[in-house]
């Protein structure tokens, strides 16, 4: 697991430039899918055809990043953010390129650090001229902070865009056993959702599952002055209850919950009134969705690095495999 | 000369009538078949029966107005907007209600009898009101009534360097490159929806994509030009005369790299010049078109509008045909196959 996760935070997908990663991610479980495509908005999707009802896994495979919008004269160059991200938490930092392209992010003097924007940044790349940095980027080209993974201490991951790697790496575990089981089942690596959960949208119209479980993270509330959220760290799989985009269907919540304490796996509840993720999007898809989530604690989610850690991840796994078995055997 | 047949019809997002009654008469000849919507969209279809990827064309009808919403003892006129209108642009602008109603001017306080504090503040739009020169509230109601909306009274002209000045270039122009493109009859399996209600929330067009199910979807609009008032380069969305715009990020839509990479190839190889469009603010139908069913492939083209959303706006014509041209050989690449889903 520390592997595909530490494999899948390595590469660079902003929303919107997301087929790089889905190649990969669609090529780790093409041996067990029956089908493996990627549609119009860059969602991956891997279906397995089996008994029972239609499951849907659904995982976020986009970061927020930084867009080019602009290249100066001198070679620097201008921003537009992809996603909600903070612009002072890109200064001085490296910003990499989809493309490969690394630089710098600098900012205006004068500025002050609360009064930061984004047109207020830009990139050095090296480039001396506008025709030296054309060689190597263009307009539209997006990237993402580089902050590698490392292991703080045993099994305690930090790093870049863990969040959502590590619910896609969840969700190809669980994919792989509910195929091996025969199950009904499809993977879906959701693109565009930082900008709103545009892929979830047509995603679920595509598919129409007759249950979807959202794989993502959920902020842990356990540090010093943290924002108040009762999620800790370490202490287990958080089953959605609502966030701003969803409220779960008791019987969903009861189906994890259920299946939880059935496995002997202790979990959080997650109530977190400003989270924007997929649920909301597949929730409200043509004649309605059930729609539930499975959440791994986080810390300093929407920063260029986050916390987490492999005992919740694995629980997350177990958890979904359990579930799945349990929605089937109730047909 | 349709650019000033279009912009001079009066249709605010809801009350597009005119502009639609317009456009029916001037394609004329140029479509299989059309038809309107129930929100009234419309739609012109060419070539329904031929094979290759069903393309939608999209402007937007409506643009930004005023709406009569209270009628004063003394026979003014309180308005809302409708769609995104400084109000800073409103004092003394004359507009025209209804679709041949009276003329009226936007009123305020006068700087006579403004105290030195009201100068700091721009009106707003609760400071100001319509004068039709009616005598009192029963005058003013023989002649409008609550709910008539209201448009900038600004006639089109050519000026400059090739340039044309107008109200309503965003969306008209759309619309005119639109017309200009369906009255070619290409060989392609199109679809022209002309869309309501896009300045409130591109309504028309979550409904249009719906119904159209296209394989490939380009909004044709007006943008944002911010170029000539020093703005560095970075904070100019686009610069007049450089050609049609392409979308890389907007408010509602992610480019589709590949389509966009399509699109600069086709302009590259028929020599027509073009730029890409560098502001993250502001949207397009395409933003909702994209998100319909299982999700369209597609983009934006757009000419560019300085003065946007205000009384006068200005556009080159050059632009305005290079976008036509583009326009029409990105729909005929499409149709011989040169773009691989």
């Amino acid at each position: 697991m520390k592997e595909r996760i530490l494999e899948l935070a390595a590469i660079v997908a902003p929303s919107g430039s997301e087929r790089g990663i889905q190649d990969v991610l669609l090529g780790m479980v093409a041996d067990v899918a029956d089908e493996v495509r990627i549609d119009a908005l860059g969602n991956g999707i891997a279906r397995h055809n089996g008994q029972g009802p239609h499951i849907l896994l659904a995982a976020h495979a986009d970061e927020a990043g930084a867009m080019v919008v602009h290249i100066e004269d001198n070679g620097f160059l201008r921003l537009v953010s992809v996603g909600a991200l903070r612009p002072a938490t890109l200064v001085g930092r490296h910003l990499a390129f989809a493309n490969g392209v690394v630089g710098v992010v600098g900012a205006a003097h004068d500025v002050a650090d609360q009064d930061l924007g984004f047109e207020h940044l830009y990139v050095d790349i090296g480039a001396d001229s506008r025709t030296a940095a054309e060689a190597r980027v263009h307009v539209g080209l997006s990237g993402v902070v580089l902050e590698p993974v490392v292991e703080l201490a045993d099994g305690r991951l930090a790093g870049r865009a863990l969040d959502n790697r590590v619910g896609c790496a969840i969700a190809l575990e669980v994919f792989r056993t509910a195929a091996g089981e025969g199950r009904n089942v499809t993977l879906a690596f959701t693109a565009q959702s930082a900008v709103g959960a545009r892929g979830a949208k047509t995603l679920a119209y595509q598919l129409q599952p007759d249950l979807a479980l959202v794989i993502d993270a959920v902020p842990a509330g356990d540090m010093p002055g943290a924002a108040r959220l009762a999620i800790e760290l370490g202490k287990g799989p958080a089953v959605k209850i609502m966030d701003q985009t969803a409220i779960v269907p008791i019987a969903v919540k009861d189906l994890l919950t259920d299946s939880a304490a059935a496995a002997g796996i202790p979990v959080q509840y997650e109530v977190w009134p400003e989270g924007m993720t997929d649920a909301g999007s597949l929730q409200r898809s043509v004649d309605g969705v059930a729609v539930g989530g499975v959440s791994y604690p986080a810390r300093y989610v929407g920063g260029p690095s986050t916390v987490i850690d492999l005992a919740d991840v694995n629980a997350c796994v177990r958890l979904l495999q359990a579930a799945i078995r349990e929605r089937a055997s109730r047909v | 000369m349709l650019l000033k047949r279009l912009t001079e019809a009066a249709g605010p997002s809801g009350f597009e009538d005119a502009v639609r009654d317009l456009l029916r008469a001037e394609l004329d000849g140029a479509a299989d078949c059309m038809y309107t919507d129930v929100l009234g969209t419309l739609y012109v279809e060419q070539n329904r029966d031929r094979s290759g990827p069903l393309v939608m064309l999209d402007a937007h009808m409506d643009e930004v107005g005023l709406m009569v919403v209270h009628v004063e003892d003394n026979g003014l006129l309180r308005f809302r907007t409708i769609g995104g209108i400084d109000p800073r642009v409103l004092v003394s602008k004359p507009v025209r209600i209804g679709r041949d109603g009276p003329f009226g001017v936007i009123g305020s306080k006068p700087l006579h009898l403004q105290d030195g504090e009201e100068r700091k503040h721009p009106l707003s739009v609760d400071q100001l009101y319509i004068d039709i020169g009616a005598r009192d509230k029963d005058d003013a109601l023989r002649a409008v009534e609550p709910g008539d909306v209201a448009v900038f009274a600004t006639q089109y002209g050519e000026i400059g360097e090739n340039c044309a000045k107008a109200k309503s270039f965003d969306d008209r122009v759309g619309c005119a490159v639109l017309v200009e493109t369906l009255r070619r009859r290409l060989p392609a399996r199109l679809v022209g929806a002309f869309t309501v209600q896009e300045e409130i929330g591109l309504r028309g067009a979550t409904v249009a994509g719906h119904r159209v199910a296209p394989d490939i979807a380009i909004a044709l609009e007006g943008t944002v030009c911010a170029d000539p008032v020093g703005a560095p380069g970075h904070t100019r969305g686009t610069v007049l005369g450089a050609g049609p715009a392409l979308t890389v990020q907007d408010g509602q839509t992610l480019a589709d790299q590949r389509f966009l990479e399509f699109m600069m190839r086709v302009a590259r190889d028929q020599g027509i010049p073009f730029q890409l469009r560098q502001v993250k603010g502001g949207s397009n139908d395409f933003g909702a078109i994209h998100k319909t069913r299982a999700g369209v492939t597609g983009g934006g083209i757009s000419v560019p509008v300085r003065y946007i959303h205000a009384p006068a706006q200005i556009i080159s014509l050059e632009d305005y045909h290079n976008t036509i041209r583009l326009v029409a050989a990105v729909v005929e690449a499409i149709a011989e196959g040169g773009f691989a889903r």
